[in-house]
């Protein structure tokens, strides 16, 4: 029977073949080509002025995936810990959202924090901005939110939350409870039992919620553009620029997207090493 | 049994800060679908106009149609491909089947950039290899014609998708299958079924809910996917995310708030009657489920009236699908592809074109003219006729990328004046027909700076700091600081570029600017939202239509004035198509009405002669002779302006890594 079965995965086989392994093949040809079809290193070179982009995007990408796990996490931990209907309601409610386009939902914090925006609008109705120039003596007219790091951090956190939660709440609400009033029963208090049995055993989860919020923040080119204002360029921002941006130029595209990847794959083999002997990643 | 409600207030406000926090900017959303004003901070009472304006909008419509089709079919291929290759892998040897499985995740574990980045790139080279192939083919023999040049389109947005839907389909249905008892096949088969029988009676039913599951989770990944989709679709399959991409750039329309809240609520609905039906299962067979998927519940018992939920609910979304299709369906076979500028036609020009030839336009934008040229490389889009600026027309010609024009077909050229004929880019008038023609300036709030402005160094001054917008445009930018340095616009010296360089880089080390914008410039001046920007002359007389409190000007330094033609490319298959395009455009009475709708001035010497009458005749009021003015600059002004000249190779190259180096 088995050797029958294995024969259905052979129209797969060759399709991840010509569409997932070759396009990185190519990718790979790319980055090392110039223009005229040599080849070269000149690409790589080049990236070094980039190191600075590489750092933000990085930096911004690391404290969006941080900020996520501590909102995450204990909304994962607290949700398991409430009725069935609730949680099933709730989970729904977090995979919601996505059914609104992210452009949208991220637009639609532009008009939430720009100058003139709603928050300040807010701000300024219940005197806040006021309050706040009488305190440190200073004279502004609204907050500056847009346009900033924090402004792109945060349509991060708000754009990939959900892929934190889902993962870590899946690993938690499968926790076998025995394991617990066991390890209560053996006199540990509730911070022990957390940091013995819950939080070892929901490893996998925060795992693979860190990998998925983490890698499209990295690589993310939308949000930045829209909530950064052009003025923090990041990594995504850097290789739409060479393929359908105003710098044409797509081996030097190339060139940054595969050390984009080979970093992240780096990241993450590190990372798989914490959870070693786990199950595998849990995805959605 | 775990503990119920073992939360603490505290416990539950986290829960319910973290919901307000997703939820804060959809219902912001929703609301401003219902208002009345076109503003996306601004209430101006309740209205259901944008839900009404949504179905006319043959842009907005067609992408929905795209995205639905494209998720659509994505979602079935990939989840019969995607059971399948799971089955297939269920039955190899355990080292096989991690091999192929750690090379299934990687679509997944990609950033969606180099997943996208890595696709585009393998169309492009077997666009090229394809080119060559047919070229070759049609050489030899003529019984066939194959196509020679191929772009990106529908078809490879389709594989992309299929390609990071199937690992999905793989991930959910897989642990099934490990669940499945391994004795229920050879049970089956013992029992007197044939191996197809079982197959189609035990494992298939086994992994039912994996299945589903896997496809739900498809649909939804394409749905939301933009990323991938905007590297692989070109500009012809813009999806639903691609098109409000394109928006964000300059204004948000509210009908796409409209839309938004219509898939929305509809998603609610349908989950809701999924969830009830859910419950009430449940509260039947007291049997609890503890499946952490999301969408589906596990259906183990009485699933079956859910199930034809889903069916009935999947169907309406093919009938909506088809629905849509048949409205646009008044296909010819008669097409022009057009690329422009965001807002840069009267469109109902459009439809008036259509309606008097029977070809149909596909209009379609671009986002500078850097991008364009970017775009039209990649093979990212097979236009016809693309309306460049001066400089970009003379770098593609110094290409060999535009096709010489047949002016034959083009009656109404002659009624372009000889000021736009013959200028520094196409000395020769082969290659093309004048659009638009204006000036560059800067736009500032006349209540926000203490005095009036008049040179460019306001661009670049510390007082203004956090409050001006520069240009996200190399040629612009620097053409800014260059004018304010009292340098040619059009140097090759590096020194000289250099040193306007350093200018724009002090200023924005100083923190003079709040943002590098192009089009996203209309919403935050007409909001108030910044004190000075660059942009040209008509976009500033729109902007002015919404805020009162701006003015223009053109530095005393002088400027670029441009001139924006219509050209058609090489490569273009509708060279017929495009000259009545063209030649319509360049008529009178599409002048008139451009010039009305988006104020930029035009080359077509009676138009613009005329124009003043006829916005008398149509507001009932004389225009002001200054907005006149404005969009036509007079003698006097032009003459402290000049025309961009196609840069050297060496140049462009330099300005690229300044400005690059400007974004590090």
């Amino acid at each position: 029977m088995k050797n029958k079965l294995s024969r259905f995965a052979v129209p797969y086989v060759v399709w991840m073949a010509i569409f997932v392994v070759a396009p990185i093949l190519i990718m790979v040809l790319y980055a090392f080509s110039n223009g005229e079809g040599g080849a070269t290193l000149s690409n790589f070179v080049q990236m070094g002025d980039y190191a600075a982009v590489f750092g933000r995007s990085f930096k911004l990408a690391l404290i969006a995936t941080a900020i996520c796990l501590l909102i995450g996490y204990p909304v994962s931990y607290y949700l398991s810990r409430e009725g069935a209907s609730f949680q099933r309601t709730a989970m729904v409610l977090i995979m919601l959202p996505m059914w609104m386009n992210f452009l949208l939902r991220t637009y639609s914090w532009m008009t939430i924090l720009e100058n003139n925006g709603l928050l300040n609008q807010l701000f300024q109705k219940i005197g806040l901005i006021a309050l706040y120039n009488q305190l440190t003596g200073s004279n502004l007219e609204y907050f500056s939110m847009i346009n900033t790091q924090g402004a792109v951090v945060l349509g991060m956190v708000y754009n990939y939350l959900p892929f934190m939660i889902l993962p870590i709440y899946s690993v938690i609400v499968k926790l076998d409870y025995s394991l617990l009033e066991a390890a209560r029963d053996l006199g540990a208090n509730n911070v022990t039992v957390f940091r013995k049995v819950i939080l070892p055993l929901s490893l996998p989860g925060v795992l693979s919620g860190i990998t998925m919020v983490f890698v499209p923040s990295v690589s993310t080119f939308a949000i930045s553009r829209m909530l950064g204002g052009g003025t923090e360029l990041l990594l995504g921002d850097l290789i739409e620029r060479q393929f359908l941006g105003g710098a044409y130029n797509p081996q030097l595209g190339a060139a940054i997207s595969l050390v984009m990847m080979i970093i992240v794959v780096i990241c993450m083999l590190v990372m798989n090493r914490f959870g070693e002997g786990e199950e595998q990643a849990v995805m959605l | 049994m775990r503990q119920r409600s073992a939360n603490s207030a505290g416990n539950r406000l986290l829960m319910i800060l973290t919901g307000l926090f997703l939820y804060a900017p959809i219902i912001i959303l929703i609301v401003f679908s219902f208002n009345a004003g076109t503003s996306s901070s601004v209430w101006k009472g309740f209205s259901l106009h944008w839900y009404a304006q949504l179905f006319q909008n043959r842009l907005i419509m067609h992408s929905v149609y795209i995205t639905l089709l494209v998720s659509l079919l994505a979602t079935v291929i990939a989840t019969i491909a995607g059971t399948f290759a799971a089955i297939g892998f269920y039955g190899m040897r355990r080292k096989a089947r991690n091999g192929l499985l750690a090379v299934n995740n990687i679509p997944m574990m990609n950033a969606d950039i180099v997943t996208g980045v890595s696709l585009c790139l393998l169309f492009v080279v077997f666009f090229n290899g394809w080119g060559a192939f047919a070229g070759w083919v049609n050489s030899w023999q003529s019984v066939i014609v194959l196509p020679e040049r191929l772009t990106l389109g529908f078809g490879t947005l389709l594989i992309a998708h299929i390609c990071f839907n199937i690992p999905y389909v793989i991930l959910s249905v897989g642990p099934k299958l490990r669940q499945m008892d391994r004795n229920l096949v050879d049970a089956a088969q013992d029992l007197g079924c044939t191996w197809m029988q079982a197959f189609w009676k035990v494992i298939i039913p086994e992994i039912k809910p994996g299945i589903i599951s896997g496809a739900l989770t498809a649909f939804t990944m394409s749905i939301d996917d933009f990323i991938i989709s905007y590297f692989t679709a070109g500009t012809s399959a813009s999806t639903l995310a691609m098109t409000i991409y394109g928006m964000t750039k300059k204004r948000v329309s509210p009908e796409i708030n409209a839309i938004s809240t219509l898939l929305f609520v509809t998603v609610i609905l349908l989950l809701a009657l999924i969830n009830i039906r859910e419950n009430h299962i449940q509260s039947h067979s007291h049997h609890h489920h503890r499946e952490a998927a999301v969408h589906t519940p596990a259906p183990r018992k009485k699933g079956g009236g859910m199930w034809k939920k889903v069916a009935a609910g999947g169907l309406a979304c093919v009938l909506l699908a088809v629905l849509i299709f048949t409205g646009s369906a008044a296909r010819s076979d008669r097409v022009v592809n057009v690329c422009s500028w965001g807002e840069y036609i009267d469109e109902d020009l459009i439809t008036q074109f259509e309606e008097e030839t029977g070809i149909r336009v596909n209009y379609q934008t671009a986002e500078s003219n850097e991008a364009l040229y970017s775009l039209i490389k990649m093979g990212g889009a097979d236009f016809d006729v693309i309306v460049p600026s001066d400089y970009m027309i003379g770098r593609l010609i110094e290409e060999g990328m535009l096709a010489e024009l047949d002016y034959s077909a083009i009656p109404n050229y002659d009624l372009i004046d000889d000021q736009y004929k013959g200028l520094s880019y196409d000395p020769e008038n082969k290659y093309t027909v004048p659009y638009t023609w204006g000036t560059v300036g800067i736009i500032y709030n006349t209540t926000m700076v203490s005095e009036p402005i008049t040179s460019w160094s306001a661009m670049f001054d510390e007082q203004y700091a956090g409050q001006v917008l520069m240009i996200n445009n190399s040629r612009d930018a620097l053409m800014a600081a260059l004018c304010c340095l009292g340098y040619d616009i059009n140097t090759t010296d590096e020194g000289q570029l250099e040193e306007a360089f350093q200018l724009i880089c002090d200023a924005k080390e100083k923190g003079v600017y709040q943002a590098f914008v192009m089009d996203e410039i209309f919403g935050k001046m007409e909001g108030g939202n910044a004190a000075i920007a660059m942009y040209y002359a008509g976009d500033y007389l729109t902007m002015l239509d919404n805020n009162e409190d701006l003015a223009y000007v053109v530095p005393e330094e002088g400027s670029n004035w441009f001139v924006d033609a219509m050209c058609v490319l090489k490569s273009s298959q509708h060279q017929d198509e495009a000259a009545e395009w063209i030649n319509f455009i360049a008529g009178t009475d599409a002048n008139l009405a451009n010039m009305d709708y988006i104020w930029y001035a035009s080359p077509n010497a009676e138009a613009l002669a005329e124009y003043p009458a006829y916005y008398e005749e149509e507001y009932g009021e004389p225009l002001d002779e200054e907005i006149y003015n404005i969009m036509a600059a007079p003698p006097e002004v032009l003459a402290r302006c000049e025309l961009y000249i196609n840069l050297p190779q060496e140049t462009l190259k330099f300005y690229n890594d300044l400005w690059t180096r400007l974004g590090i």
